[in-house]
C-alpha cells in the first residue's frame, strides 16, 4: 500500500499555513457543513467514521463526544492535547507547524457539536514554532468569522480557542495531568473512573471536558466534509481511517509519513527509504513506551490497533523508531529509561521509585558492574510498577524494558559477562562510574 | 443522617451493606479488614493528591453496563475507590502480598534506615507495615538518595528528607485544611521533595499538626526531638489551656516532664486538630522554675515557707480584714478549684467580690446577649458551624482567638460551600498572618474603626431594600427608623467601604442557617453593648435568633462565669442578692487602700489587666496580697503570701469551653508534693475558718457542683466520659427575641469636631 493523504495531503502547498490557501483547498468545508447540521448528526458522523484516539490509547472518539452532556449547566471545554512528548512521535508538531487551521476546525465542530464555548490548545513548552504557527491562524480564524461570535454566521454558536503552554512536563501529556497544568496546579495525574468522575462528566474547573489530540481534531473536518461512511471505507475493520507515523531511526527518509491503517510494518519502513548503515535489527512502532519489535517478528505484522497488540506491540502515538544492527539494545534501554526516570511526576511510589531504579540498574551494567541477578531484578521491578502506578507512565516505563529483556535476553547477558557492547565499543555513552561501596562489597 | 443510598458490596467473601460512595478502605472497617496505607487519610481530600503511596491496593470485581460483575485486570485503591452496587474486593491474595511487598520495597531503597535514632521509631507507620507486609531484605545495592539532615522549616518543624515517602498528607493539610497552602512538592520524579516556596519559613499557625501526620519520621518537632523514645512516655488524656476552644490533646510525659503535646479525637471541638499554640506551648507545666513550695513576704522578701505557715498567716489576715476582702482571676482556672474558691468567698466571708474579666468592659455577664437571646455566649456548638450556609465573621483575628472555630469556618466554606463574609476594622493588620478568613471570604468589609452600627444597620437596609428577606416589615418596626437612615450609600462613606461590596454581603447573609461569629474588637469596643445589640438585630432579621456567637477567650472562662466567679452572679448564673465590686472597682479599690486582702488566682493581673498601671497600683497598696501561682510572675513578686498551685497536667478536674462543653482532664504526673490543688489551698482555709472539713478531692468538689447548679446536674467524671458535655440551659418559654433600637454615635462626625 502506497502513502495515503488525507490530512497531509496539501502539506507541501507553499502556504498552507494560512487560512486563503487553506480555504483554496477545501479548508472550513467541514466546519460551514456542520453549523448547518443537527448537533447529535455530528456525533452520529464520527461514530459512522470509527475514528479512534490518535494520541496513544485509541479509545472511540464518538463515545467522548458523545458522554458531554447534553443540558449547558455548566460551561463545557474543549481541550486539544498538543503536549506531544512522546520519544520518536512528531506528527502533531509538523500539524500544528503546517496545517494549524485543520486542528482549529476540528476543534471548533467539537465545540458546536458538544456546545461548548471555549477551546484550549495545550502546547508543548518546546514547540515555539507550532505555538507562533497556530496563534497566527487563531488570529486569522476570528478574522474570518470562524471563531469569536455567532460562528459562520450560526447565531447562538459563539466560540474561543486559547493556547496554553507547557512547561517541560511529559507527564503533563497525560490527560488528567494536561487538566491539572492547565488549571494552574502541580502537572500531577488526578484521579480516573471510578475513582474519580470522567473528564466528560467533570474535567477541567469542575466542568464538562472533551479531552482528544491534535491528529483526531484534524480528522474531524474530513469526515464531517466527506461523510463518516468515505472515512471508514479506509483502514481495517476496528482500525479505521489513515494514521501519520513519525518514521525517524537509521531510516534514508525520515518524516511523518500519513498511511491507510492496517499497513504493514514493513512497508512503512519502504516508504521512508529502507534501512541505512546495516541490516533492520528491531522497530519501536509507536514511540518509545511501546514494546520493542524485532525484525524476525515484523513479518505479517500491521499497523492498525489490532494486528500490533495480537504482535505484542502498539501503535501508540505513531512513533516510528527503525533501528539497524549497530544498535546495543542495552544502551538503547538505558537511554529510554533515564527518560522515564526523568520524566516521572514523582506522585505515586511504584513509578517514582521505579524508575530511578531501573535507570541506576542499567547505569551499573553499562558502567561494567552488572550482576547476573539483574536481568530477573529488572523483570520484577516492572511486575512491580505494571499496573500499579497512578497513571500510565510507569506502565510505559515498564512495558519496553520487559519487551527488550524478552527478546533480548543474550545482549544483557553479554553486558553482564563482558561489561562491554555486544555489537563493538563504538555507541557506549560516557556513564558515571560506579562508586558505591556497597556495590564493590557485593561484587568481591 | 439524610436519606443515604445503600449498595451491597462484598468485601472478602462477607456480604455487607454500605453507603454508595463510601470508600472501600471504610468500607473494610466496617467488617474488621484493615487495609494497609500511609497517604489516605480520611479527613484530607483524595482530589488534592490522594491514592499515591499504592499501599491499599485491592482486587475488585465490578458491575458493568451490562449487569454481569467483572474482575478489573488492575488491581485498585481501596482508598480512593468508590463502592457502588455489586462490587466484590478481595483485600488478602498472594498477587496483593506481592504488590504490597513490592510498594515497600520501592518505600524502603531510599529510605535511610535510621529507626534506631528515629523519634518516630516505634510508632511509625513504616515500620509496623514493614513488618507486616514488607520484604526481608532489600535488592538494591545502589546509593540511596541524601540530604543534609534534619532541615529547618519553622520554628517549631524540622524536615528529614531522607525519610519522607512522598506521601503528600503534610502538602494536602496545608491545602485542604489550614488553608495557608505552605508545604507543596518542589521539583519531581524521585528528586521530589516536600518544601516550601523560595525556602521561606513554614509559618503556619497550625505547622504542629504535620508532624503527627507524617507516616514517617520526616517531619519532627524541634522542642521534642531526641528527647524520649515513645514506649518510655506515659500519655495521658487532657485539655488544652491556650484558649477557650479547649482542645483535646494528649500529654506524653516521661519522668514527671511534658515531652510533647499530642491531638487527642474529639469530633465536635477539635477534631483531631490543634494548633501551635496548644502543641508547641503547653511546656509551661514543666518549666524549670515551677514554684515547689508556698513563699512567705519576711522583711520585704519572698522566701520559701511552710503551707501551714502560709494558711496560719492567710487565715489571720482574713480574720483580721472581715468584708474588705476581694478576688480577682481564675479563667485559667478548674471548675473545681473555682466553685471552692467562690465558696470560700461567699459562705465563708460572706462577700461577693470576685471577678475573672480583664476588662475593659465590665458588663453584667453578657446580661443583654442572655436577656433577648436566652444564652451567653455562643449560641452555636463549635460543629454546627460547619453545616451553615453563611456566616459573618466580624472583628475578629479569628485564627488567634478561636483557632478550632477558624478550622471549621474554613471547613464549612471548602467542604460544605457556606459563604464567608469576613467584617473587620481597618485597623486590624493581618495581613502577613498565613491563615486568614479573608483568604477565603467572599466578601471583606474592612470598615472604619467605630462604624460597625452604621454598616450593620446598611446591611439590614439591603437585604429589606432588594426583598430578599420574607416580610419584615412588622418585625423591623423597633429598628426601622435607624436602618432607613443607612442606606448602602451612606454607610459607604461613613465605613470607608465600597458601596457594592456592602450589597453583596448582604444578598450572602439574608438566609436562614447564617451564623455570625463576633471577636473580640467587638467585645472590648467602648459601645460593646450597641453593637451587640445590632449584631443580634442582624441575626433577627435573617431569621438566626440562635446563631449568634459572642465565643469567650480565656482557658476556663466559660467556666467561670458558670461557677459564679462574677460579683453579681451566684454558681449557675443565679442572680446575687448584694453584688459585689467588678475586677475595676476592686482594683481601684485596693488602690485607695479599701481593701485588706486581695486574692489572685492564676492570673498575672499586673500584665493581664487592661489598666496596668491601675494593677500594680492596686497591688502595691493593699496590705495583703494572696497569689495562686505556678511560677513567680511579676505579680506574684508583688505578692505578701504565694501559693505553689496545681497545673493542668497535674490533677484530676474539669474545664468548661467556649460551646459550654465541660470536658475532664487526668492527672499526668506530680512535680512536688508540696503543689496543691486549687479546690484543697481554698478548702483549707475555709476550714481553718469554720471548722468544716476540707474536700478530699476534686471529685468531690464536682459532686457538690452537679448538687448546687442545676445547668451542671447530670455532670460527674462518669457522664464526661472522654468527650465531655454541652451542658444546656433549661428549656424556658420565653418569647422570640425582637429587634431593638440602637443608639449610634458616628466617629467620622466626631473626628470631624475635633478637627
Amino acid at each position: 500500500m502506497p502513502e495515503l493523504k488525507l490530512l497531509l495531503k496539501h502539506r507541501d502547498e507553499p502556504g498552507i499555513e494560512n487560512i486563503e490557501t487553506y480555504e483554496k483547498f477545501g479548508g472550513y468545508a467541514g466546519l460551514k457543513k456542520s453549523v448547518t447540521m443537527e448537533r447529535q448528526a455530528i456525533i452520529d458522523e464520527i461514530k459512522t467514521s470509527g475514528l479512534r484516539g490518535r494520541g496513544g490509547a485509541g479509545f472511540p472518539t464518538w463515545i467522548k463526544w458523545n458522554g458531554i452532556p447534553k443540558d449547558t449547566a455548566k460551561q463545557h471545554y474543549v481541550l486539544c492535547n498538543a503536549d506531544e512528548g512522546e520519544p520518536g512521535t512528531f506528527k502533531d508538531r509538523e500539524l500544528m507547524l503546517k496545517l494549524p487551521h485543520m486542528t482549529i476546525e476540528g476543534m471548533i465542530i467539537a465545540g458546536y457539536s458538544i456546545q461548548s464555548q471555549a477551546g484550549y490548545v495545550y502546547i508543548r513548552g518546546e514547540f515555539v514554532e507550532s505555538a507562533l504557527a497556530v496563534r497566527r491562524a487563531i488570529d486569522q480564524a476570528y478574522k474570518a468569522g470562524y471563531l469569536g461570535k455567532n460562528v459562520c454566521g450560526k447565531a447562538g454558536f459563539d466560540f474561543d480557542i486559547h493556547i496554553h503552554m507547557g512547561a517541560g512536563s511529559y507527564e503533563c501529556g497525560e490527560e488528567s495531568a494536561l487538566m491539572s497544568s492547565l488549571m494552574g496546579e502541580r502537572g500531577q495525574p488526578r484521579l480516573k473512573f471510578p475513582h474519580g468522575p470522567l473528564p466528560v462528566i467533570a474535567g477541567v474547573w469542575n466542568s464538562p471536558t472533551l479531552i482528544n489530540n491534535v491528529e483526531t481534531y484534524a480528522c474531524a473536518p474530513h469526515i464531517i466534509a466527506n461523510g463518516g461512511a468515505w472515512y471508514a471505507e479506509m483502514g481495517t475493520e476496528k482500525s479505521k481511517g489513515t494514521k501519520i507515523f513519525s518514521v525517524s531511526g537509521h531510516v534514508a527518509k525520515p518524516g511523518n509519513y500519513e498511511i491507510e491503517m492496517g499497513t504493514p510494518v514493513l512497508e512503512l519502513l519502504e516508504l521512508a527509504g529502507g534501512i541505512t548503515g546495516g541490516k533492520l535489527k528491531a522497530i519501536i512502532p509507536g514511540g518509545s513506551s511501546v514494546p520493542i519489535l524485532p525484525a524476525d517478528k515484523c513479518d505479517g505484522v500491521n499497523l492498525d490497533y489490532e494486528s500490533a497488540a495480537a504482535a505484542g506491540t502498539m501503535v501508540g502515538s505513531g512513533g516510528y523508531i527503525a533501528f539497524n544492527d549497530s544498535t546495543d539494545i542495552v544502551l538503547l534501554m538505558r537511554r529510554t529509561s533515564e527518560f522515564y526516570a526523568h520524566e516521572s511526576c514523582g506522585k505515586c511510589t511504584p513509578c517514582r521509585e521505579g524508575t530511578r531504579w531501573i535507570f541506576k540498574i542499567y547505569d551499573r551494567i553499562v558502567s561494567g558492574g552488572g550482576l547476573p541477578s539483574d536481568i530477573d531484578l529488572l523483570l520484577n521491578i516492572c511486575d512491580q510498577i505494571d499496573g500499579r502506578s497512578f497513571c500510565a507512565l510507569g506502565d510505559a516505563a515498564a512495558w519496553p524494558v520487559r519487551a527488550s529483556i524478552k527478546h533480548y535476553r543474550h545482549e544483557y547477558e553479554y553486558w553482564i559477562k563482558h561489561g562491554k557492547s555486544p555489537v563493538g565499543d563504538h555507541c557506549v555513552p560516557p556513564v558515571p562510574q560506579v562508586l558505591n561501596p556497597l556495590l564493590t562489597l557485593t561484587l568481591a | 443522617m439524610p436519606d443515604v443510598e445503600l449498595v451491597n458490596i462484598k468485601i472478602d467473601g462477607k456480604d455487607l451493606q454500605v453507603p454508595k460512595g463510601e470508600k472501600i478502605i471504610e468500607s473494610a472497617k466496617r467488617i474488621g479488614v484493615e487495609v494497609p496505607f500511609f497517604c489516605y487519610h480520611p479527613r484530607l481530600s483524595m482530589e488534592e493528591g490522594g491514592a499515591n503511596c499504592r499501599m491499599c491496593l485491592v482486587e475488585v470485581a465490578a458491575k458493568g453496563p451490562d449487569g454481569t460483575v467483572r474482575k478489573m485486570p488492575k488491581p485498585q485503591t481501596a482508598c480512593s475507590l468508590p463502592a457502588s452496587e455489586g462490587m466484590e474486593i478481595v483485600t488478602e491474595s498472594e498477587p496483593l502480598a506481592n504488590d504490597r511487598r513490592g510498594v515497600l520495597e520501592f518505600l524502603l531503597i531510599n529510605h535511610p534506615l535510621d529507626c534506631p535514632i528515629c523519634d518516630r521509631g516505634g510508632e511509625c507507620p513504616l515500620q509496623n507495615n514493614a513488618l507486616h507486609y514488607g520484604p526481608p531484605t532489600t535488592r538494591f545495592i545502589e546509593e540511596k538518595r541524601h540530604f543534609p539532615k534534619a532541615f529547618p522549616l519553622s520554628e517549631y518543624v524540622v524536615f528529614d528528607r531522607e525519610r519522607c515517602i512522598h506521601c503528600a498528607r503534610c502538602t494536602r493539610f496545608t491545602t485542604d485544611i489550614s488553608g495557608d497552602a505552605q508545604l507543596n512538592f518542589l521539583k519531581r520524579g524521585a528528586d521530589m521533595e516536600v518544601g516550601t516556596f523560595e525556602q521561606t519559613d513554614f509559618h503556619s499557625k497550625f505547622s504542629g499538626n504535620v508532624i503527627e501526620l507524617c507516616p514517617v519520621g520526616a517531619l519532627l518537632s524541634r522542642a521534642y526531638r531526641f528527647k524520649a523514645r515513645p514506649w518510655d512516655l506515659v500519655t495521658q488524656r487532657s485539655i488544652c489551656t491556650q484558649c477557650s476552644n479547649g482542645c483535646n490533646i494528649k500529654i506524653d510525659s516521661r519522668t514527671s516532664k511534658l515531652q510533647r503535646v499530642n491531638a487527642r479525637l474529639n469530633e465536635d471541638v477539635n477534631e483531631e486538630w490543634t494548633c501551635d499554640k496548644g502543641k508547641f506551648g503547653m511546656d509551661y507545666v514543666s518549666a524549670d522554675d515551677r514554684l515547689t513550695q508556698p513563699m512567705i513576704r519576711k522583711e520585704g522578701k519572698l522566701v520559701p515557707a511552710t503551707w501551714s505557715e502560709a494558711n496560719a498567716l492567710i487565715v489571720q489576715q482574713l480574720r483580721a480584714a472581715g468584708k474588705l476582702v476581694g478576688g480577682i482571676g481564675g479563667a485559667r482556672s478548674s471548675n473545681e478549684d473555682l466553685f471552692a474558691w467562690q465558696r470560700l468567698f461567699r459562705e465563708t466571708l460572706g462577700v461577693n467580690n470576685l471577678d475573672h474579666r480583664m476588662g475593659p468592659n465590665f458588663p453584667a455577664a453578657n446580661a443583654g446577649l442572655y436577656q433577648r437571646f436566652g444564652y451567653h455566649t455562643m449560641g452555636n456548638s463549635i460543629a454546627e458551624l460547619e453545616r451553615m450556609k453563611s456566616i459573618l465573621v466580624i472583628g475578629s483575628d479569628l485564627v488567634d482567638e478561636q483557632p478550632m472555630i477558624f478550622l471549621r469556618v474554613r471547613k464549612a466554606w471548602r467542604r460544605h460551600g457556606a459563604s464567608v463574609v469576613e467584617a473587620n476594622p481597618k485597623s486590624m493588620d493581618d495581613a502577613e498572618s498565613p491563615n486568614r478568613v479573608g483568604e477565603f471570604a467572599s466578601v471583606s468589609l474592612k470598615y472604619r474603626p467605630g462604624t460597625e452600627v452604621a454598616l450593620l444597620c446598611a446591611l439590614i437596609n439591603v437585604m429589606v431594600g432588594e426583598k430578599l428577606l420574607p416580610d419584615s416589615s412588622a418585625a423591623l418596626r423597633p429598628a426601622k427608623a435607624m436602618v432607613d437612615s443607612w442606606a448602602p450609600g451612606e454607610a459607604a462613606k461613613e465605613c470607608g467601604l465600597a458601596a457594592d461590596v456592602i450589597h453583596r454581603a448582604a444578598r450572602l447573609l439574608a438566609t436562614r442557617d447564617m451564623a455570625i461569629v463576633a471577636g473580640r474588637t467587638i467585645t472590648d469596643h467602648p459601645h460593646a453593648e450597641q453593637l451587640l445589640d445590632a449584631l443580634g438585630n442582624l441575626a433577627v432579621i435573617t431569621g438566626n435568633p440562635g446563631n449568634f456567637n459572642v465565643p469567650v477567650t480565656a482557658n476556663n472562662q466559660q467556666g467561670a462565669m458558670d461557677m459564679g466567679i462574677l460579683p453579681d452572679l451566684l454558681p449557675g448564673y443565679a442572680p446575687a442578692e448584694a453584688p459585689g465590686m467588678n475586677s475595676q472597682q476592686m482594683l481601684e479599690a485596693a488602690s485607695h487602700g479599701g481593701l485588706q486582702v486581695l486574692w489572685v488566682v492564676g492570673s498575672d493581673l499586673v500584665n493581664e489587666f487592661h489598666d496596668p498601671a491601675l494593677a500594680r497600683r492596686a497591688l502595691q497598696n493593699c496590705p495583703f496580697v494572696i497569689v495562686n501561682a505556678l511560677t513567680l510572675p511579676e505579680t506574684a513578686a508583688l505578692a505578701d503570701v504565694v501559693l505553689p498551685v496545681h497545673s493542668i497536667a497535674e490533677g484530676d478536674g474539669t474545664v468548661t469551653n467556649v460551646e459550654r462543653r465541660v470536658q475532664r482532664y487526668w492527672k499526668a504526673f506530680e512535680i512536688s508534693p508540696y503543689i496543691h490543688p486549687g479546690w484543697l489551698v481554698f478548702g483549707e482555709i475555709g476550714a481553718q475558718l469554720t471548722g468544716r472539713p476540707p474536700y478530699a478531692s476534686a471529685k468531690e468538689v464536682l459532686r457538690e457542683i452537679a448538687a448546687t447548679i442545676p445547668i451542671y446536674g447530670n455532670i460527674s467524671f462518669k457522664s464526661l466520659g472522654d468527650q465531655g458535655i454541652r451542658w444546656q440551659y433549661p428549656v424556658s418559654d420565653r418569647k422570640p427575641p425582637e429587634m431593638t433600637a440602637i443608639e449610634y454615635k458616628s466617629p467620622v462626625s466626631a473626628s470631624l469636631h475635633q478637627n
